[in-house]
């Protein structure tokens, strides 16, 4: 087992008196990736959100989130970024109004040891399409140029851990495998990926472990391997009958 | 009617109507929000200045970044108690806020300063230049210019410095902002300084060219208004734009028809404006400054 970078305890997320969100557990280690499946409404996003502190809403949350032994729950937002703990949400994950250089131009100075700061030319040479749109807007990309954008973005600011919340989103399914496949060949920089997925069967293929989240609670967790095998992702997610 | 000083005193007029904005165009194009004050943050920019002169002594030169410093003091000091309501974006508490803070600022004004007129002496303001039968000051020469310089300064650190690109990012999507790890807070209290500054500089410019009173202000937070939407919220050379254009349709409209109506009349363009060009005038597909 890997040295663990990213650890949630006992995170619970409410809105108004409800809960939608209650994680006893959840780790990631170095260099790992896994992914997070449920339905709509399961709180994948809300889980990532809460993790990072972050919201466009207005939710009440309680908990722990320790990135490298180090307890950041009382950390704005920001800091949790500096400490090397990046979200690229769901939807709006780009500035449109600015170009890609621009999207591109905030970069960690000086992330300390053990953090990779991605250059500008690093993420170019990673997507090299971004390279050829460099001088447009962010708001004249397609969907996977986005995704790519995003994702260049916060390698740029040195993650430990990189929480991703649906980049399958609006993906043809040969973008979802090049994103997916991406950020996996990432990962072997020691880079750790908590990647929220609704296409379980693009996920499966890239993910270490898979836990599965309903009504905001974690009911099955397993490596890649096993969550395949498992008669309900697979008839549920997958779209096959176990014999 | 002559026709070239209507034209002076119009660009001298919508020169002063930028400089008095834009301090608000970046408040509402960054932060999205407004600040009913920036009438009296002017009148107290003009005083300040006024006593540092003949209270205090300074040269005039040494006296405009006192009171910009003042201007700063004032914007920080909003921006801290009202902090809470800037980050939840509360506007309607916001205004009133900001309308009680104006109306506070008047009181301790005229506490200070008091009721009488005062006249603000500059070096500048007394020196009359005649050409033909056009006539104009050295201070109006100096509105002018000292506009164009903060304006083409704005733009460059807007466009060009990191210091702009967060800023832009923020007046983008301050929630996405705030996952690059920019601390939006930060900028909002940047964002009321340069509000405070600006509009300092804009009392300490303008206030020579009329007797000043503390209870000025309110005039001036509604021109800036006309300004500001007119230009299309946020945008630099909008907001320039629209200042000149109505410096000279009100300076036109009064020589025509009547002083006494050109708030009205701004007022009927505004309308006319947005009715035709919901962005305002320099408005442009995908924003900009």
């Amino acid at each position: 087992m890997s040295a663990r970078v990213l650890e949630i305890a006992d995170l619970t997320v409410r809105y108004g008196g409800n809960r939608v969100l209650a994680v006893d557990g959840l780790s990631l280690g170095a260099g790992e990736v896994v992914g997070v499946v449920g339905a709509n409404g399961a709180g994948k996003s809300t889980l990532v959100n809460a993790t990072l502190g972050w919201s466009r809403g207005k939710p009440v949350v309680s908990g722990r989130v320790m990135l490298d032994d180090k307890d950041v729950s009382d950390l704005p937002t920001p800091r949790r970024v500096a400490e090397g703990l990046l979200l690229i949400p769901e939807g709006k994950l780009i500035f449109g109004t600015m170009t890609v250089e621009e999207n591109l131009a905030e970069g960690a100075t000086d992330p300390g040891p053990g953090r990779r700061a991605y250059s500008a030319e690093d993420v170019y040479s990673l997507f090299p399409r971004l390279k050829e749109r460099r001088g447009h807007l962010g708001s004249q990309l397609s969907g996977g140029e986005r995704q790519m954008l995003g994702i260049g973005r916060a390698l740029r600011l040195a993650p430990k851990a990189l929480l991703l919340d649906e980049p399958s989103i609006g993906l043809a399914p040969k973008l979802v495998s090049t994103v997916l496949h991406t950020v996996r060949e990432l990962c072997r920089d020691g880079l750790s990926v908590l990647l929220v997925e609704q296409n379980v069967k693009a996920a499966i293929a890239v993910v270490d472990r898979m836990i599965l989240l309903e009504r905001g609670r974690i009911v099955l967790e397993g490596t890649a391997g096993e969550m395949r095998d498992n008669p309900r992702i697979a008839e549920a997610y997958l779209g096959t009958q176990q014999a | 009617m002559n026709v070239g000083q209507q034209i002076i005193n119009g660009l001298v007029l919508g020169h002063s109507f930028a400089l008095v904005a834009i301090g608000w165009t970046v408040l509402l194009g960054v932060a999205r929000l407004v600040n009913f004050a920036h009438g009296q943050m002017y009148m107290l920019g003009a005083f300040v200045t006024w006593a540092a002169i003949a209270e205090f002594g300074l040269p005039y030169a040494l006296a405009i970044p006192v009171t910009m410093l003042v201007g700063i003091a004032v914007g920080f000091l909003m921006q801290r108690v009202m902090l809470q309501l800037t980050l939840k974006q509360d506007l309607v508490s916001i205004m009133i806020v900001t309308l009680g803070f104006g109306h506070v600022l008047h009181g301790v004004a005229a506490l200070v300063f008091g009721s009488t007129g005062q006249i603000l002496d500059t070096p500048f303001s007394t020196r009359n230049v005649y050409w033909n039968d056009l006539w104009f000051t050295w201070q109006d020469v100096a509105i002018v210019v000292v506009t164009i310089l903060v304006f083409v300064a704005l733009k460059l650190v807007l466009d060009r410095t990191r210091l702009g690109r967060l800023a832009r990012m923020v007046a983008e999507d301050p929630q996405l902002a705030l996952l690059a790890g920019i601390d939006v807070r930060k900028v909002y209290f940047g964002v009321f300084a340069f509000q405070g500054a600006a509009v300092a500089l804009a009392g300490a410019m303008i206030g020579p060219r009329t007797p000043i009173l503390t209870s000025m202000g309110f005039d001036e937070v509604i021109m800036t208004f006309v300004v500001v939407v007119l230009g299309g919220i946020g945008s630099v050379w909008g907001s320039y734009i629209a200042g000149i254009s109505l410096g000279l349709f009100t300076a036109f409209f009064g020589a025509l028809i009547s002083p006494a109506y050109t708030t009205p009349a701004a007022f009927l363009v505004l309308i006319a404006v947005l009715v035709l060009r919901p962005g305002g005038l320099a408005a442009k597909p995908g924003g900009g400054h």
